[in-house]
């Protein structure tokens, strides 16, 4: 973030090579990741078939179970066909559901989706703003007003938030349905619990990140040299501030996409949360290697993304 | 005068319109969706719930326990081993073909013969398959004489399937929209979040008042009551306990519920050394304050277990364990005494070489109501004895694949059966007959009396009810002398409706949903 143009960087790529960079390295994470997955399984205690069987498990059952579900195939044999399945755009049967795994993943990704985008947008909408208010009048009593509210929003757990505002506004307002899916009203609820702690962690950081920035010497002389405060405030200092704030943004975003199971919980919503919770309590490996390997896909997708708005943000940047 | 007489036509036309559109919905809400709506890859009651509206047995239990026809109207032993039913006539299925004696022989065969055969099949016992006599005449045939041949085809799981929608979709397509004769119909199913169910206008016993039924998967304890509150649900299926108490003073609700089949116990292993003596395991009976558990920790979500097995399940007697248990820790410390233990001074009881007598736990945690919190109260009443006690709580998984192991490294374990048949044969025993060890079976006490498994050989051989009560009567009264395991608590079955809701009786066996006679205003 220092004042006047870089020198151009020796090996700068063009923009279509990095990308192509990036999306090669996918390869060898997705075959990590599902590596990781079904050693992982194999070596924790539990047996899906016996889970499946419950009471009415006898060891001929079990085994009967196992061999039709292919559990009796050793570690390096499951891994490999596996991968030789995948390539064939095949992620296996749910142990538990006998449905393929893709139409379950089909089916709960919107939900995670539609969710973490309006949560994403809300932390947009009301962080940035409210983070740019506080670095704006420093010490001010909404300064404190802001940082202290924030606070308590990223330590109240969510589950508790969740609660309150069902009860609030669910139960003694009627503006909302408690739970479940259907309408745009549903989504307002778990949208805005899921995300309180992000907006509290954004605000935070553009505040001091802004704040930061408008120390540095060219904003001094942009000032001195009579620039409004407001375009100060706008154009100059936020391109700056905003390259940390968009990547934790990103991994807030990442972790909305991936984990948001205790809002789902809470609020009936049947995201990708849940299920990858009950596809390790029910051991069902198959559907969370499909899992696994489809959310490291989000992930990496969400970097590229907020790797590629640096350069958006500052021209300056230079892809490697 | 006209124009008013016209009015009011209109007026009568538009609410006459209005009255056949307004469906009579039942939303009702529960923590899990099912794994599938077929006995033949579901389990578990959430799915029984969703499909007991849809597929039929030939007979089942009612709410008083007793067996009454659904799809057969008369049924009788011809040889001790065959079970023949005569068959409902003029009943079809929702997709119109009909059903017979090959509906009934086909389902069976899928399930207990096919590869891979349903996940019940271990249920079925000693059951080998149906044979059809006559369009309406079925045979349900067992490998040897088996008296709970008659409760076993009552089970849910034996629901009767359309052969030809399981021969069009194919099986695993078929138990995720399956068709039945059932009263009501399947119409769709969105993972995670609603199973939708509508009438059927044909239904052998006639249409039933409810045009819909939407189960709906309300993960979150709390947010299931407040949709009760707000009217986003009629009825609650697994409410809070403690929750209870307000309601049903409320006029707006009622609170329905009935005694289970399910016995939450603490086992003993009665492999270890340090239990295998009688008079330890009487002291960690009078140790314990069952009475107090059920009021204070289980706030009204379960009954005071008065034998291994539920009240309402068939050759249930009263083991009178209050009288021969009371609680009082000062005579478990005595027997503790007689067993050759001494009182150290920190209160601990201690063995001839000196050691703490120790007793490892292994209990279930978030499978049965409050089982966690129960572990950790034992431990405290049992230290209040004298007997240390080491709990080691994992998740579920983990405690499953452990409790079945062959052999088993813990003095205490507990966890809750449902005894499904409501016949004491299927908790007795493949939990009491001494070859019924793990990983084969469910005797994981190791319990070993060879008078016990005669009596429950005979009973099982047996086709007599009263002679079969007996026996199981022979047999508590010896698990009470013998204690290998102490029952806590029994399940009661509970569910929380709007007061607009009627009709609705709760069951014992808690996988049975009798939604036909509800009506909603």
């Amino acid at each position: 973030m220092l004042g006047g143009p870089r020198p151009p960087q020796p090996h700068s790529l063009t923009m279509f090579a990095y990308l192509i960079r990036r999306i090669l390295i996918t390869i060898p994470l997705a075959l990590g990741v599902v590596l990781v997955v079904t050693v992982s399984f194999d070596l924790i205690p539990g047996d899906p078939a016996a889970l499946i069987l419950g009471e009415f498990a006898t060891p001929q059952a079990i085994a009967e179970l196992r061999t039709s579900l292919g559990l009796d195939r050793s570690l390096p044999v499951r891994y490999v066909t596996y991968v030789g399945d995948i390539l064939r755009g095949d992620l296996g049967v749910s142990i538990r559901d006998r449905r393929p795994v893709t139409d379950i993943l089909a089916e709960t990704f919107p939900y995670t989706i539609q969710l973490a985008l309006v949560a994403i947008l809300l932390v947009l909408a009301v962080g940035i703003p409210l983070g740019l208010l506080a670095a704006s009048r420093p010490g001010s009593w909404i300064d404190n007003l802001i940082r202290v509210t924030s606070l308590a929003g990223l330590s109240m757990p969510v589950f508790w938030t969740g609660i309150v505002f069902m009860v609030i506004f669910s139960v003694n307002l009627r503006w909302f349905p408690v739970s479940g899916t259907g309408t745009w009203r549903h989504l307002v609820l778990p949208a805005v619990t899921l995300a309180l702690p992000s907006i509290a962690v954004v605000a935070r950081m553009t505040r001091s990140t802004v704040l930061e920035v408008l120390r540095e010497d060219f904003v001094r002389t942009a000032r001195a040299k009579g620039v409004a405060e407001r375009s100060l405030l706008y154009k100059h200092t936020l391109r700056n501030a905003l390259i940390p704030v968009v990547t934790v943004m990103g991994l807030q975003l990442g972790q909305m996409l991936g984990g948001a199971v205790l809002t789902e919980t809470v609020f009936a919503w049947p995201g990708v949360g849940r299920l990858t919770v009950f596809a390790i309590f029910n051991r069902d490996f198959v559907l969370m290697q499909g899992l696994v390997l489809v959310l490291a896909m989000v992930y990496v997708f969400v970097n590229l993304l907020v790797d590629l708005s640096y350069g958006v943000i500052d021209p300056r940047v230079r892809y490697q | 005068m006209k124009t008013r007489m016209w009015t009011v036509l209109l007026c009568v036309a538009v609410l006459a319109a209005g009255a056949a559109f307004a469906q009579k919905t039942l939303t009702i809400v529960r923590p899990s969706d099912p794994v599938a709506l077929d006995p033949h890859l579901e389990t578990t009651a959430p799915g029984s719930w969703v499909y007991t509206q849809i597929l039929e047995p030939l007979i089942t239990v009612n709410q008083d326990m007793e067996i009454v026809g659904r799809l057969a109207t008369s049924w009788e032993f011809v040889d001790p081993s065959r079970l023949r039913f005569t068959l409902r006539q003029g009943v079809t299925f929702h997709d119109g073909t009909p059903f017979n004696a090959d509906a009934v022989k086909y389902t069976w065969d899928r399930a207990i013969s096919s590869d891979p055969p349903g996940r019940w099949r271990s249920l079925a016992s000693a059951v080998v398959g149906a044979e059809v006599v006559d369009e309406f005449t079925v045979d349900i045939v067992a490998s040897q004489p088996f008296g709970p041949l008659e409760l076993v085809a009552a089970m849910p799981y034996t629901a009767i399937v359309s052969p030809t929608a399981v021969e069009a979709v194919g099986s695993d397509a078929f138990t995720r929209a399956p068709v039945g004769t059932g009263p009501f119909k399947f119409v769709e199913w969105r993972a995670n979040d609603r199973i939708v169910l509508e009438a059927n206008d044909d239904y052998w016993r006639g249409r039933p008042a409810l045009d819909q039924v939407i189960f709906r998967t309300v993960p979150e304890e709390g947010a299931r009551m407040l949709s009760l509150r707000t009217g986003e649900a009629d009825m609650v299926l697994l409410p809070t306990p403690s929750d209870l108490p307000a309601l049903e003073a409320d006029p707006n609700f009622i609170v329905e519920g009935a005694p289970g089949v399910g016995i939450f116990y603490l086992a003993f292993n009665l492999d270890r050394p340090n239990v295998a003596d009688v008079r330890v395991r009487q002291a960690v009976a009078h140790a314990i304050d069952r009475e107090l558990i059920v009021e204070a920790i289980l706030e009204g979500g379960g009954v005071l277990a008065k034998s291994v097995i539920g009240e309402p399940v068939f050759g249930f007697k009263d083991m009178e364990l209050l009288e021969r248990y009371p609680y009082d820790p000062e005579r478990a410390r005595a027997l503790l005494v007689e067993a050759g233990y001494t009182q150290g001074s920190d209160g601990f009881m201690r063995d001839a070489a000196g050691n703490v007598l120790t007793l490892q736990a292994l209990p279930s945690n978030g499978r049965s109501l409050k089982d966690r919190e129960i572990a950790e109260t034992l431990q405290e009443f049992l230290r209040q004895a004298g007997i240390a006690v080491e709990l080691d709580i994992f998740e579920w998984a983990t405690t499953f694949q452990l409790m079945r192991g062959e052999t088993l490294d813990y003095d205490l374990n507990s966890f809750t059966w449902f005894t499904t048949t409501a016949d004491a044969d299927y908790t007795m025993y493949s939990n009491y007959v001494s070859t019924e060890v793990p990983p084969a079976s469910w005797n994981r006490w190791r319990y070993a009396n060879p008078q016990v498994d005669e009596w429950l050989k005979a009973a099982r051989a047996s086709l007599d009810p009263a002679e079969r009560a007996e026996l199981y009567g022979l047999v508590q009264d010896q698990l009470a002398i013998d204690l290998p395991a102490i029952p806590l608590y029994g399940s009661f079955e509970v569910a929380v409706l709007s007061a607009d809701v009627t009709g609705f009786v709760a069951h014992p066996i808690q996988y049975l949903l009798d939604l036909f006679p509800v009506d909603k205003r």
